[in-house]
């Protein structure tokens, strides 16, 4: 099962302090244990808020705020994209995360199969999910 | 990234009507060229946090009591501009009257992590 690991913001990462080469090194090194094991698919690490923006939308009404977001500890500073047999397993392995990284919270999600959708995932959805991950599994070969 | 509610967080999921009007939208992004990668979230019950205090991991099991705070699923897009993403991430497909969350984040490329 896939699990979205989630870094959140805090002071530091909004107000744009790049990482050190330390937590980078660490980090990188991390990360790399992952892949090896076959853990890690893809990961990424979000701007400040700041370049960032809202939108509310109804059917009718679309609303545009211009970030910043005021209350870091609710927005995301990174994600990673896992595959491991259980939660347990991701908490085991998210326990490892670098202590260069210091005081930071990570959430852990577990992201949504085309089974968990139940009777709504149509013989139409199913192909529309298998062609879109095969387009996208070999855009993010190429990134 | 699409923010929860009440409901994805109440472990609704989504009906066969929204399934495939996302669908619909999904294709578009990729004729488009513009999707890179897409994923839905389950409900944070089915999620844990680890908090780090000195060196310490303390596991929180979800689920966790904001919803509004909370991701549901997020796209991955290439496009040019913080105009352009807005104006794609405007023709979501909206089947409820209730208000729709997303918030649009500029992921980090490698040449950000130059050094002084």
């Amino acid at each position: 099962m896939r699990f979205m690991i989630i870094r959140k913001a805090d002071e530091q990462t909004e107000a744009g302090v790049m990482p050190s080469a330390e937590l980078l090194d660490a980090m990188g090194r991390y990360n790399e244990e992952l892949i090896k094991a076959g853990v890690m698919l893809d990961g990424m690490g979000l701007h400040p808020s700041e370049r960032g923006a809202r939108v509310e939308l109804t059917r009718t009404t679309k609303t545009v705020t211009d970030g910043p977001f005021a209350e870091a500890k609710e927005l995301i500073a990174g994600y990673s994209l896992w595959e491991v047999d259980s939660l347990e397993h991701a908490i085991e392995l998210v326990k490892g995360w670098p202590p260069e990284d210091g005081d930071v919270e990570i959430e852990i999600r577990r992201v949504a199969e085309i089974e968990d959708f139940g009777d709504a995932a149509t013989p139409q959805v199913r192909e529309d999910a298998e062609k879109l991950r095969a387009i996208t599994d070999s855009k993010a070969g190429q990134a | 990234m699409i923010k929860s509610d009440e409901r994805t967080e109440g472990g609704a999921t989504p009906t066969a009507e929204d399934l495939e009007a996302m669908g619909r939208y999904n294709e578009e992004l990729v004729k488009a060229g513009v999707l890179l990668a897409g994923e839905g979230l389950l409900d944070s019950s089915k999620g844990a946090r680890v908090r780090f205090k000195n060196g310490a991991a303390t596991v929180i099991d979800g689920p966790f009591a904001e919803a509004k705070e909370l991701v549901a699923g997020f796209w991955l897009f290439d496009v040019k501009s913080k105009e352009e993403v807005i104006e794609w991430v405007k023709r979501i497909p909206c089947t409820t009257d209730e208000v729709s969350r997303v918030e649009i984040r500029q992921v980090f490329e490698a040449e950000d992590f130059v050094i002084g």
